[in-house]
Formats: structure tokens, sequence, C-alpha cells
């Protein structure tokens, strides 16, 4: 499928055109944060205080504004999963391609390899590894990529066995094209769409793993992200606090899921797009 | 089959020293001094030292580990650095609280996932399967804290029916009370972690389920005359299982340690938080010991998921061979 009936189609999927707006949407905010928001640092006036006109989702227990908070928390987000996305394709692509076209030992070798890391409990691993790497942005987002490419790897793998079968690849090999074009340029273009549909669900991922490290303490405690409004909502006992700041740890929330689902259904839309008869 | 055994508990033991080597030499890497985690400023420089001796961390690294690999050979985990502990005391003080969540969210969600996939599977694009759908593409999207959160705020401070944290109300009581008592404060925890478990159960049973259906037995079983219902129960379902049963594998093996943001949040006493304890603390026994049962497990696991699988599946020779 070229590009221009790949767009054609994914358009009349509505479901998909929907992600892919909010996934902009997100995107957009976190890079306009400096624009849209004054960084929240330092103490505000009102405590805890419900949505108004001044907070529209409220503030937390230093009076800090909610949505501020949020739109700095989707810059990191972003960051991180981007981070995440470009260490995951760093390593899992290659490897999938190398271990898929050269069938005997090497592709045994890394294939062995790539079950036993997704057999590993990656949360318990996650922990220690960003313990060890410490909690910059950066760091986080470099972790949850090395541990996330086993997927992406067996997805590479499985479409590169598929395809390096096909007469094409058999032509270029005889015309005497070297394995690394014949590898990154004529199997990846024409893998290019598993591996995008991975990707977006390794974007999904990462935000989950991302939030959920802030959450329990391991991310960047001076970078706002989604997972540590949680963290702090969490640790001040807001959740079972009468009055309940609902705000405060309903928002972020919202903003985490609606951002792993529009990924996921963006990811679920070009699997569509791209075969029709699967769902 | 006995040859099989033998083969496959070797490489798993392999698999477990390779586990073990790793864990050790990548908590040496992380950069801080776990002494300075145990000490109190007011101890002498004398017994610093002296506690650095007795925990063997004034060795270098590698003495230290081929007596740590020593001890693990006459069956001795270590010490917890933080409360004197044998690790094995500790962790078998964790695990059957983490076994208790694991099979309650298991065994529930094999008992409504594969149900529910199997009906998904049977009109595809159905009203039933477009459901289930959304329902599916919202767990595998869920955050842990959040859903986690709703629950607390629902029943644990709107009704106030069910207990926000821990295993059970101390003191714990005697006999049956006690059972309800634990049991009431499983549901949230179990609730959590059903939800993902039973999401990815679903996926693989409709899934495999619809491929099972293009295959030609299925129709000739049709052809035979048989109904809908026999035909799903005896012919589709044992060969659409195998993609759910292996992932209930993984699930499980990922679920011993796995849990641990959801211990976390209700305060349950299990493998998970004891995990996370430790990497606060530093404490490098409880780690390494953990991880160790972690491999062990997922090895034993993985042997018993293929043990299964040859039972379900009659052309599986166990050895890799299909006939």
């Amino acid at each position: 499928m070229n590009q221009k009936t790949f767009f054609q189609a994914f358009r009349r999927n509505k479901l998909g055109m929907a992600g892919l707006v909010i996934v902009l949407l997100i995107i957009a905010i976190g890079l306009a944060a400096p624009l849209l928001a004054k960084y929240p640092k330092g103490y505000g006036r009102n405590i805890e205080a419900p949505p108004s006109q001044a907070n529209w989702m409220g503030t937390d227990n230093l009076g800090l504004d909610v949505m501020s908070e949020i739109v700095w928390g989707a810059r990191t987000s972003v960051y991180v999963s981007a981070m995440a996305v470009l260490c995951a394709a760093a390593i899992g692509v290659p490897l999938g391609l190398v271990s898929g076209y050269f069938k005997g030992r090497v592709g045994g070798f890394i294939d062995s390899v790539i079950e036993i890391f997704m057999t590993m409990p990656m949360m318990p691993l996650m922990i220690v590894i960003a313990a060890i790497a410490g909690s910059s942005v950066t760091n986080v987002g470099i972790v949850i990529g090395i541990l996330s490419w086993p997927s992406l790897a067996r997805v590479t793998r499985n479409a590169t066995l598929r395809t390096s079968e096909m007469p094409f690849i058999e032509v270029s090999r005889s015309l005497g094209v070297s394995k690394p074009k014949i590898l990154f340029k004529h199997i990846l273009l024409n893998i290019i769409g598993p591996v995008m549909v991975n990707l977006t669900l390794v974007m999904a991922t990462a935000v989950l793993s991302e939030s959920g490290l802030s959450f329990l303490g391991l991310g960047d405690p001076n970078t706002w992200s989604w997972g540590l409004i949680l963290k702090k909502a969490w640790d001040s006992g807001a959740l079972l606090k009468t009055p309940n700041p609902v705000w405060w740890w309903l928002w972020p929330s919202v903003a985490i899921t609606l951002y792993v689902v529009s990924f996921n259904i963006l990811g679920n839309a070009i699997n569509d797009t791209l075969n029709p008869k699967t769902r | 089959m006995g040859k099989y055994l033998i083969r496959r508990v070797v490489r798993g033991l392999l698999t477990v020293f390779v586990s073990i080597t790793f864990t050790f030499f990548l908590l040496r890497l992380i950069p801080a001094d776990p002494v300075s985690m145990m000490i109190d400023p007011k101890m002498s420089a004398e017994t610093v030292a002296k506690m650095t001796a007795q925990f063997g961390l004034d060795k270098p690294v590698l003495t230290q580990y081929f007596v740590y690999l020593g001890q693990l050979l006459q069956g001795n985990f270590g010490m917890s650095f933080k409360n004197r502990d044998l690790v094995t005391t500790l962790l078998l003080q964790k695990l059957p609280w983490t076994l208790l969540l694991l099979g309650l969210s298991v065994s529930l969600a094999l008992l409504i996932g594969i149900p529910v996939g199997i009906r998904a599977a049977k009109k595809r694009n159905g009203a039933f399967d477009r459901a289930v759908n959304v329902v599916t593409m919202v767990g595998i999207s869920i955050f842990i804290p959040f859903l986690s959160f709703s629950l607390l705020y629902l029943f644990g401070y709107l009704l106030r029916i069910l207990p926000t944290g821990g295993a059970y109300t101390p003191p714990p009581a005697k006999g049956f009370a006690f059972t309800v008592d634990v049991l009431r404060h499983a549901v949230l925890p179990t609730f959590t972690l059903f939800i993902g478990n039973c999401t990815s159960i679903i996926l693989y049973t409709r899934n495999s389920m619809i491929e099972v259906q293009k295959e030609d037995y299925i129709r000739t079983a049709y052809a035979k005359g048989w109904d809908e219902r026999y035909v799903t129960r005896r012919h589709a379902l044992k060969n659409a299982m195998i993609p759910t049963i292996t992932a209930t594998g993984i699930m499980i093996s990922h679920l011993m340690g796995g849990a641990i943001m959801t211990e976390s949040i209700y305060s349950w006493p299990g493998i998970g938080r004891q995990i996370f304890d430790a990497v606060s603390t530093l404490d490098y026994p409880v780690l390494q010991g953990a991880f160790l049962f972690l491999s062990a497990t997922t090895v034993v696991i993985n042997i018993l998921t293929d043990l299964v699988l040859a039972w379900i599946d009659p052309r599986v020779k166990l050895g890799g061979a299909r006939a």
C-alpha cells in the first residue's frame, strides 16, 4: 500500500482520526507548555481550592495550579515517551531485522535473547535500573526504552522473516546489493507498517511506565509529570481526606488515560488500515 | 520425556545462574552506599567499619560475588541489611500474600475472560464483540494507580464498605473471622489486578479463536453436521487455548514480583512491596534473593506451561519436534 492510499483509507477510520487528533493535541500542549502556563513552583494562596475561574482544575496542597502542572506534565510525558521509543527502535529494529534475515545461528541466538527478555519481570527490573541510572527525565526515558525493545524486535523479526522470502529481495540479492542496503532499505521500507503499529504501542506503555516510576518516587522529583502529581496527592493522603480534593488526583489520571488510550486507538487504526481483514 | 525434563531443568538452572550474576553486578552499579543507609550518625567509625566487614562489604566486588555463590550453594540466601532477618524467612513471610492476590485475580480472569473471548470471537464485529473491543481497549490503557484511586475513593471513602489498606485488621482475628477479614481486604487489590489480567486473557482467547475457526478441520466438523456448541467445545477450544495458556504462564511469573504498584497502594504485605522497599533502602541481599526467587519461579512456570501444552495438544512432542 502506498502512502496516498494509506492516508485515504486511514481518514475514513473516524475513531483512528480522533485518536490522532488527541495525540497531536497533547504533543502540541507539551511543546507549547512555556507559552500556555507558568511553571508551577513555590506556594500559592489558595490551598486545595476547588476548580474556579482562576484555577480551572483547582489547586494542590501548596496552592499550585493543577492545570499548569498537567500542562507541564504533558511536556514530560511527550519527551519521555519519545525518548523511550527512540531507544527501543534503535535496539529493537536492527536486532529484529538481523535475526529475521540471517535465519541460522545468529537469528536463533538473537531470538532466544528476545525470548529471555520477554519473560523478565519488567517492573522490578525497571525500578532497579531507574535507581541506578538516577532520576533525570532523560534517564527515565532511556531506561524505559532499553526495557521495551523486545516486543518491537519480535514484531520486526516476524515481518522480516516473511519479507525476506519475497522475490524482489531474492532479485536484489542476486544483483549483488549489499546486505545493509537490503536490510535497512528494501526490507525496512516494506515492514514499516507493523513496526509503526508497535511503536505507537510502545509510546502508550512508555507513558504508563513513566507515570508508574514517578508515582513510586523513582522519577525526576524536580520536573512536573502526571505521575509526580499523583504521587504528591497520594503522599498527602488526598484520596481519603474530607473534604476531598478530587480534582487533584482525577485530572492527572484522566490525562494519562487519555494519552494512552489515544495512542492505543491510533495503533489499532493504523493496523486496521494496513490489514483490513484482521481486527 | 525424562530426557526432555532433565534438559529443561539444566537449561533452567543455567538461566537462574545468569540472572543471579546479572542481578549481583547490576546492584553493585547503584551509585549509593548501602552502609550509609544502615548506620546511625551517632555510631563511631569503628562500629561502622565492623558492620561493613560483617556484611562483607569491605572486600572487592568479585570476592563478594564468590562468597555469595558459595553461600547460595549451602542454601544460605543471606541476611537483610535492614533488619538482619534471613532473606529466606523474609520472602517466605511475604509469599503467601502475593500468592493469594495472584490466585484470586488470575482464576477470576480465566473464569470470566475465556467465555467472553470465545463469545466475542463467535460473531466477529458483532455488537458483543464491539463492546468487548471498547472494554479491552480501556483495560490495556488503564493506569494502575488511577484504577486503585477510583476504587478506593468509591468503596473506601464514599461508601465506606471496604478497608483501604493492609491485609487484615490488627490485631489479627482468629479462625473464620480472620479469613473473612483478609478476603474483605483482598477485594480491591484483587479487582485492580483482575482488570489487566482479564483483558489480556480476553484478547488472547478471542484472537486465537478467530484464527482457529478458519481452519479446515473446523469446517469439516461443521460439514459432519455437528452443532456450533459441540464444535466449539470439542474441536476449536483445545487449540484456541494454546496462546491463552502461554499468556497465563507469563502473567503468573510476572505477578510473582510485578504487583509492585498495586501492593504499594493497598499496603499489601507481598513480594512486590518488599522489592520496592528493598530498592529504596539498598537492601542488596533481599533484592538478590527476590530476583533469584523470581527467575526460579519463571523457569518452573515455563516448564509447567510446556507440560500443560503437551498434555492438551498431542501434536506437541516434548523436546520441540512436532509430529
